[in-house]
């Protein structure tokens, strides 16, 4: 009785926060929205005015004919999912193999990998760019998409914290049945760590779809320019265009929103592992 | 791993056979080990080895991108530590990490926590407190000046309201930073999906177990919830510092470079950036960007130290 | 068996990221193969142009295609170039594969001359017939260094104080006669400012919102940022260090963190205070009559030179664009052509008809109708006594760090005098290493 009455006050409280918070954290995006609905002169005046009056859904039409709207969203959505892709194959093993399996200098490596992280790529990019000048791949969208297929270390530090939550006697178990290395992986224990590897894929396609150095440096023809490139092109020395400029990232955050609306039910996903034992 | 007592006579009775079944399987494990990582291995020696040390090699010259510059070894360090700007920016970054990554983990756990609950809709509250690290940078800055103007933002609008009459949030030295933390922690959303992601591998057994116990909200938070927890937030605080420490396209684009007000938002990478790509002095740049390493390092390093006190793997 | 199966999943996975591999490394070493298609010489141009400049740019080129039909111009939009942002030029030059014409801001030649990243147009033009008093002065000297000829000039500007002719008429002041000395501007401006407590309802005017840069005061207060015969830098100069002081005391004066708020915005469009009629007066260039026009085309305002502290020797400084020919360019005679037309009588005219920028060519300028226009012939008028900020091998680092003074001058972190004495001294160690 009072067990129940308690939980119910504690969830409504918990709502009441969670309501409060969401209209904070709703701000930025409705901001961008309600812009995206504004002729430029009404975009900043004060009060604000949330819903545009009137609504202006030219700017989104406009906004497509701005740029080439359609050309850049083919090749950011093709650059994004073969990077994504490739983070995905890559960093789960690499991870796994920190996290599970004991080798000489698997300690050092590790320590090195998240060393990397600390450089500024700042620094770190000019050289880069040279080597892939040598390699002959500049003005192409490889350097934006191989790397991802070797690893990246923020994802392979995460998911090397995910594995090392998997217990042991999993992978005992396994090997006294007879299951070699590259099974275990795959069959228990990469499945186990599905949260967490949709979560790389969710960050490493935000990433990529928003990359702007990378398409800077390395696509030289407007024909291969990605959409944060071209997002650029609406800041004029005269001004930006902030209504067309918000359309356009209002249609940039669409599909992530979408992708990440599906993804999140297998995040909070529980497992059990009481078959197990 | 814990050292076990050697204990010969248990060695010696171990049938020969076995031993070098050990062996075998040992080097098995070493094999398989190294094939996995073998991806990253390469990656590492192809695309971060030559620009790392490339990197270390700009720094002891006068490397300016378009020319290769003079080797001059310690001197761009000498005179880094001459640098009253370079100070600035330490201090200002400094600051920074201080409060924000505190906070980050705090804030960020405790929506993650909200966020598990099984309510209805409760998909929906996740995507509202991911969309914000959706928006592109320059929308962030621009809604962000608008909102802390300090004549007609509506920060301060609010909080007139309440009779508090708000600072000048961007404009004064004292409140950008302040600001930019705000800011900054609009953000979390990526952290809190780590988090979540986290808390979806904590077995519900654990929790049925606990509530057989009779134990409370609180109670199964600080047993069950967050020792198991430990594993990411040791993650998010590593890339935390990492991270805010690395702080620069916000703050770049919200005062176009220049720091304003009087320097007061010059962040380390900033000021790396502006030597590196505006004067000409990318060996400098360089520099600095090794010694961020050795703070980072450091620190980082205290953070895993002390990781083996309060981390726990459930797989161990 | 099932082993196999991903055993072999994972094989074709890594023969399929191969392939892509290989696929893109033969591609593009036959991409990279010289551009040239029935015998047309292929000019890359790399600029960062949109809006109305980028149309204005596009005339030209078609222009001079027209003109030219064995030269085709490879137009190509490049984000952040100018204005010290310039990653992807930096990148391209030093691997050795640059565009063979850049938009580039004037302002920036000098340091690149010195890195040895332009190539020297002197001997070109010369050849060419092109010479100094085609130009404004200003703008010749800053596409110059050390007495070579790296770039050619193609947009300018100016600055002058805007003001707000209803508030003027409100508080009793005549639009007819604005003010001249230093003094007349600060009376005005208290009289034009409405402040209640600490917030503003209106301020007169902010010596350093907008374009008022600290090179435009030193210059109105007569003194000098650079000596070109000792190559050093002169920002302690005492005019410059009394124009600072006086910028610094007007801080104080209105309480410079109550004015922050005016001064925190992006800047440009609809949210400038000028346009809001929250600042009455504002140091601007000519871009700001077409935002005006845009923004708030009822707007009644007026422009006049930057007073000075005797009233007399009133002066300007003027920025602008350029073209330049990378070093390591491929096509440096078709690459001349382009430079040539664009910044030549004929090109200026579509360009600067079409953008609105002012030419560099006075007698465009003349021809386009500026000098008619009753705002934009001040603008225009003043030009041939115009300074260009000074050419080093330290540009950036000048600005960025004169630009912290005035900062930290109207906070009140340190005097005029010692921080314009720490600039110098950090740019001279810089320029002597």
């Amino acid at each position: 009785m009072d067990g129940t009455t308690k939980k119910h006050v504690s969830r409504s409280l918990a709502h009441i926060v969670l309501i409060v918070a969401s209209f904070f954290f709703l701000i930025p995006f409705i901001w961008m929205v309600s812009t995206s609905l504004k002729p430029l002169d009404q975009v900043f005046t004060f009060p604000p005015e949330w819903i545009p009056k009137p609504v202006q859904w030219s700017n989104y039409i406009d906004a497509m004919n701005y740029i080439p709207f359609f050309t850049y969203l083919k090749n950011t959505v093709l650059i994004t999912i073969f990077s994504t892709l490739g983070a995905v194959l890559s960093c789960p093993i690499v991870a796994y193999s920190f996290a599970k399996l004991k080798w000489p200098g698997r300690n050092i490596l590790f320590i090195i990998t998240i060393g990397v992280m600390m450089i500024p790529g700042q620094v770190t990019m000019i050289p880069l760019f040279l080597l892939f000048e040598k390699l002959g791949l500049v003005g192409t969208p490889y350097p934006l998409i191989i790397p991802a297929f070797f690893g990246i270390p923020f994802y392979i530090f995460l998911l090397r914290q995910f594995f090392m939550g998997l217990p042991d006697s999993l992978r005992e178990a396994a090997k006294i049945d007879g299951a070699g290395e590259f099974r275990i992986y795959w069959q228990i224990m990469l499945p186990l760590a599905k949260p967490a590897v949709l979560a790389v894929g969710l960050f490493q396609f935000m990433a990529s779809w928003t990359d702007f150095i990378g398409p800077l440096l390395y696509l030289t023809d407007s024909v291969q320019y990605t959409l944060s490139l071209g997002l650029q092109q609406f800041q004029s020395q005269k001004g930006s265009e902030w209504g067309l400029m918000m359309a356009v990232s209002t249609m940039m955050t669409v599909p992530v929103i979408i992708l990440f609306f599906f993804l999140q039910k297998t995040f909070i996903k529980g497992i059990t592992f009481s078959g197990i034992k | 791993m814990k050292s076990n007592p050697v204990n010969q006579t248990s060695t010696q009775n171990v049938p020969i056979s076995t031993r070098r079944k050990n062996i075998v399987a040992n080097l098995a494990e070493y094999k398989y080990g190294i094939l996995f990582a073998l991806p990253w291995i390469l990656g590492l020696i192809i695309f971060y080895a030559i620009p790392l040390f490339s990197s270390i090699y700009f720094s002891f010259t006068t490397y300016s991108i378009l020319q290769p510059g003079e080797f001059i070894g310690l001197q761009n360090y000498k005179d880094l530590f001459h640098d009253t700007l370079f100070w600035k920016s330490v201090y200002n970054t400094v600051y920074f990490a201080i409060f924000f990554v505190p906070l980050s983990i705090i804030f960020g756990v405790a929506l993650a926590m909200m966020l598990n609950m099984k309510v209805k809709g409760m998909a929906i509250y996740r995507t509202i407190f991911f969309l914000p690290t959706l928006v592109p940078h320059v929308a962030l800055a621009v809604l962000w000046m608008w909102l802390l103007n300090p004549g007609f933002g509506l920060v301060n609008g609010l909080l007139n309201m309440i009779g508090i009459e708000g600072p000048a949030w961007l404009g004064s030295e004292t409140w950008s930073k302040p600001s930019l933390i705000l800011m900054s922690l609009w953000g979390i959303g990526q952290a809190v999906v780590i988090y979540l992601a986290g808390l979806g591998d904590i077995p519900e057994d654990y929790y049925d177990a606990a509530d057989v116990d009779g134990a409370n909200w609180f109670q199964k938070t600080i047993h069950i919830t967050l020792p198991l927890l430990t594993p990411v937030i040791f993650f998010n605080l590593v890339m935390g510092i990492i991270g805010a420490f690395q702080q620069f396209t916000l703050p770049y684009t919200l005062t176009q470079g220049q720091g304003t007000p009087a320097n007061s938002l010059t962040f380390y990478v900033m000021y790396l950036y502006d030597n590196g790509f505006k004067f000409f002095k990318m060996g400098y740049a360089s520099a600095m960007a090794w010694i961020l390493f050795i703070i980072i390092m450091a620190l980082t390093a205290i953070v895993f130290i002390t990781s083996k006190r309060w981390v726990h793997y459930q797989g161990k | 068996m099932k082993k196999k199966g991903k055993f072999g999943f994972l094989t074709f996975v890594l023969l399929m990221s191969f392939s892509l591999i290989i696929a893109g490394c033969s591609s593009n070493s036959s991409s990279s193969e010289g551009k040239e298609n029935d015998g047309k010489t292929t000019v890359t141009f790399w600029h960062s142009m949109t809006d109305v400049t980028g149309e204005a740019v596009d005339e030209v080129i078609k222009a001079f295609e027209e003109k030219h039909p064995d030269i085709k111009i490879n137009a190509v939009y490049t984000a952040n170039q100018g204005e010290g942002q310039n990653e992807k030029l930096l990148t391209a030059v030093s691997g050795g594969n640059p565009p063979d014409v850049a938009y580039f801001d004037r302002f920036e030649i000098g340091s690149w001359a010195a890195q040895g990243s332009l190539e020297d147009l002197t001997e070109l033009a010369e050849a060419s017939g092109v010479t100094k008093d085609m130009y404004y002065p200003f703008a010749w000297e800053e596409a110059s260094y050390d007495g070579k000829l790296y770039g050619l000039p193609t947009s300018t500007d100016s600055r002058l104080v805007y003001f707000n002719v209803d508030h003027f008429e409100e508080v009793g002041l005549d639009p007819n006669n604005p003010p001249k000395t230093i003094a007349e501007l600060e009376a005005a401006a208290e009289k034009l400012t409405i402040k209640e407590g600490s917030r503003f309802q209106r301020i007169g005017f902010i010596p350093w919102f907008g374009q008022g840069w600290l090179y435009g005061w030193g210059w109105a207060f007569g003194g000098e940022f650079f000596n070109p015969e000792t190559n050093t830098a002169t920002a302690n100069d005492p005019k410059v260090v009394e124009a600072l002081q006086w910028m610094a005391d007007y801080a104080q004066k209105y309480d410079v963190e109550d004015i922050a708020g005016f001064t925190d915005s992006q800047g440009t469009g609809a949210m400038d205070p000028f346009l809001t009629g929250q600042l009455s007066m504002k140091v601007s260039g000519p871009w700001e009559v077409s935002a005006i026009k845009k923004f708030k085309p009822d707007l009644n305002y007026g422009v006049f030179p930057m007073p000075t502290p005797t009233g007399e020797n009133h002066t300007t400084w003027s920025g602008g664009w350029s073209v330049v020919i990378p070093k390591g360019a491929k096509n440096k005679e078709a690459a001349w052509e382009f430079l040539k037309f664009f910044s030549g009588e004929e090109g200026q005219k579509i360009f600067s008809g079409i953008s609105r920028d002012f030419s560099v060519i006075d007698s465009v300028n003349e021809e386009l109708g500026y000098k008619e226009d009753p705002i934009l012939k001040e603008f225009v008028e003043i030009l041939p006594v115009s300074h260009h900020r000074p050419v080093m091998t330290q540009g950036s680092l000048y600005w960025n760090e004169l630009a912290s003074a005035v900062e930290n001058a109207t906070r009140g972190n340190g005097t005029p005098e010692e921080l314009l004495t720490k600039v110098t001294d950090k740019v001279n160690k810089e320029l002597n290493k």
